[in-house]
């Protein structure tokens, strides 16, 4: 019999058993879609953490300086320290190798005030070297230039979230807000971030989209501190040239800060590199539970075929016994079966991966869990099932087809 | 000689015990012969038939078909033969439930290589053969068992097989049904079929020319129908 003919009598088979057909169809299409949105859920965390500590800036050495009770303050400039400063800056940069940039930064929360609109933003004093060590954009307008800075100009960069807030639809550039006492001119607009949902190390989680920020220089000049014994900066953004020199840049960076600080533990070191492998292995427990939980799905979907496979082998082996009986080879019984199983399993499969991509589609969209597709999972969940629906397609097949035909026919 | 059996013995294992259901066969069955296969429940008819029809193997014995050792023929050559020479009739007609009888008819030629506008035309002679033309596209399952079996028949002898085994082709049938049936077996043997029936009815005997009795699983009697 020809191959095409064998083709023929398989899917005219499938056809005339199409509930059978389908339940089949369905451990294989259950498990694929299982297995890929498990996968992409794995990876969705995978690149979510990457993302977040990317916008640290992964060759980013951060030093914050700690929030203190007012007690705790006094006690540490009582033992000389005068919390994180501009010195601590000039000292990092001079001393440190590997060093490429230091950004320093100055913080206050505060209302920004534009006509009858305000909004609580937190007011953040830069250099222009802000920009070039995070990798953050302007949608609108400039940042902070030097110019700004060295002249201690009153201008100001909007977040994209104050910015909405405080003019709608109006044009933001070009126009006054007010800042405690002080007019600043908006020179820009930032494009939106991703929100910050954990906190990561000693940096608060926040809407960075709701901040503002102006030259240092203007910070320092134009407003009052928070409190009398606030420390000069909020934080230092330490850029290393490449994250191979970020260890030993970080283990004498924090030496420096200790002695500057008379060994005062009055701010905080984060590294997003370390923090961002430390959660990798946090996450691997994770992974393995989704693996397993996607691996038993592929049983679970294995044993539905197989449940399948024995409660028809009776009637399947009658029929191969009467095919038999009236003139098909071992051969034509074979191919008849294996490509049955190949039909379903393929047909299953490519069901199975759209309702995955669907799921894991639907999962990032109506949850909060982010997921993302990697195409090996398609391949695995894919390729897995089609061999677990073609042995169970094949198996049975075989030692029926290897019966003397009488013995098929009286199958029971 | 068409069939010639020598000494055959057919056992079955039955857990540990080996049941003899067929022993010291001899038979020779000549082209265009007529033979009933007659004798009680468990007497080993349908065994014979099976290996008659190449179902089945025996388990000592030699069976020479048209003048071939049966034994010697590999797994692909008996499928042909059962295919090409032999047209086997079940007592339970076999026939496959989801399909229409006529494609049940063409699965034969589809094994036997006949391609799709031969096959189609050739099945429908034979169920018009058999009085079927009209019920062509019906299932199994739509059918009396009268139909169910000439369906059946109309299978058998798609092929011009030549030889037809039929194993109480009339079991599941009234008398009228029955005679129906024999009757076309009288057509199919005058037209130069060989034909082989087992029944348990004499009046389903008389229509062959022979008839061999079985008992025990041994040949009582054979002989000449008178
Ligand atoms: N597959 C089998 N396994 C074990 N024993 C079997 C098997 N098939 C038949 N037998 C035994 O062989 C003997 C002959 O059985 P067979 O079916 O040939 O009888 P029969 O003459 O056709 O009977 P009936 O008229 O009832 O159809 C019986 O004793 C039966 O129990
Ligand atoms: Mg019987």
């Amino acid at each position: 019999m020809q191959f095409e003919e064998n083709i023929r009598v398989a899917l005219r088979g499938l056809i005339e058993h199409k509930f059978r057909s389908f339940l089949t169809m369905l451990g294989i299409i259950f498990g694929v879609a299982s297995v890929i949105a498990m996968l992409s859920i794995g990876e969705g965390a995978k690149r979510q953490a990457i993302a977040k500590y990317q916008e640290l800036g992964v060759t980013n050495i951060i030093v914050r300086d700690k929030n203190l009770s007012d007690a705790e303050l006094e006690e540490v400039r009582a033992k000389f320290s005068q919390g994180l400063s501009l010195s601590d800056a000039e000292a990092i940069k001079e001393i440190v190798p590997g060093v490429e940039e230091v950004a320093p930064q100055s913080e206050k929360s505060t209302e920004v005030k534009f006509a009858d609109k305000s909004s609580k933003s937190t007011l953040i004093g830069i250099t222009p070297a802000f920009i070039k060590i995070l990798n953050y954009e302007t949608a609108k307008g400039d940042f902070i230039d030097e110019q700004h800075y060295d002249n201690g100009m009153k201008v100001c960069v909007l977040g994209a979230e104050i910015a909405r807030t405080l003019f709608q639809n109006r044009e933001p550039v070009g126009e006054m807000v007010k800042i405690d006492d002080q007019w600043l001119e908006v020179v820009g607009v930032m494009k939106s971030k991703a929100l910050f949902t954990e906190t990561v190390g000693e940096l608060a989680s926040r809407d960075l989209n709701n901040d503002v920020y102006i030259p240092l220089s203007t910070f320092h000049k134009r407003f009052e501190p928070e409190n009398e014994l606030a420390s000069e900066l909020k934080q230092l953004t330490v850029k290393i040239e490449s994250s191979d020199k970020l260890m030993v840049a970080a283990s004498l960076l924090e030496e420096i800060i200790k002695r500057h600080h008379y060994n005062n533990k009055d701010y905080s070191i984060v590294i997003p590199y370390e923090l961002l492998k430390q959660e990798e292995k946090e996450r691997r427990i994770y992974n393995i539970l989704l693996g397993a939980i996607a691996a038993i799905s592929l049983v679970v979907g294995g044993i539905g075929i197989m449940n399948i496979m024995l409660a028809t082998v009776m009637e399947r082996t009658r029929e191969i016994g009467i095919r038999r009986a009236i003139g098909a080879r071992k051969a034509d019984i074979m191919s008849q079966f294996v490509t049955e199983a190949v039909a379903i399993s393929i047909t299953g499969g490519i069901i199975g991966v759209i309702l995955g991509v669907m799921l894991s589609l639907g999962i990032t969209l109506f949850t909060d869990v982010t997921t993302f597709i990697r195409l090996y999972s398609v391949f695995i969940a894919f390729g897995f099932s089609v061999i677990v629906g073609i042995s169970f397609g094949y198996l049975p097949a075989k030692s029926a087809a290897n019966l003397k035909p009488i013995e098929s026919i009286r199958y029971e | 000689m068409l069939i010639e059996i020598k000494n055959l013995q057919k056992n079955y294992l039955m857990g540990k015990i080996e049941v003899t259901a067929l022993t010291e066969i001899d038979l020779q069955i000549r082209k265009n012969e007529y033979v009933a296969i007659m004798g009680p429940s468990g007497s080993g008819k349908s065994t014979l038939m099976n290996i008659l029809g190449c179902l089945d193997t025996p388990t000592l014995g030699q069976y020479l078909f048209n003048n071939v050792d049966v034994s010697s023929l590999t797994d692909d050559e008996l499928s042909a033969m059962r295919n090409r020479e032999i047209g086997f009739i079940f007592q339970t007609f076999n026939l496959l439930p989801k399909m229409s009888s006529l494609h049940n008819v063409e699965l034969p030629l589809m094994y036997g290589g006949v391609d799709k506008h031969e096959r189609k035309d050739r099945a429908e002679r034979a169920l018009q053969r058999v009085g079927l033309a009209e019920r062509m596209h019906h299932k199994p399952s739509e059918l009396s068992g009268g139909q169910r079996q000439r369906v059946a028949v109309a299978r058998a002898l798609v092929t011009n097989p030549g030889i037809l085994l039929a194993d109480e082709p009339t079991g599941a049938l009234d008398s009228k049904t029955g005679d129906e049936i024999m009757a076309l077996f009288d057509e199919l043997h005058n037209e130069g079929n060989t034909i082989i029936v087992i029944t348990h009815e004499k009046e389903i005997a008389e229509y062959a020319h022979r008839t061999i009795f079985l008992k025990d699983g041994m040949i009582f009697s054979d002989a000449p129908n008178s």
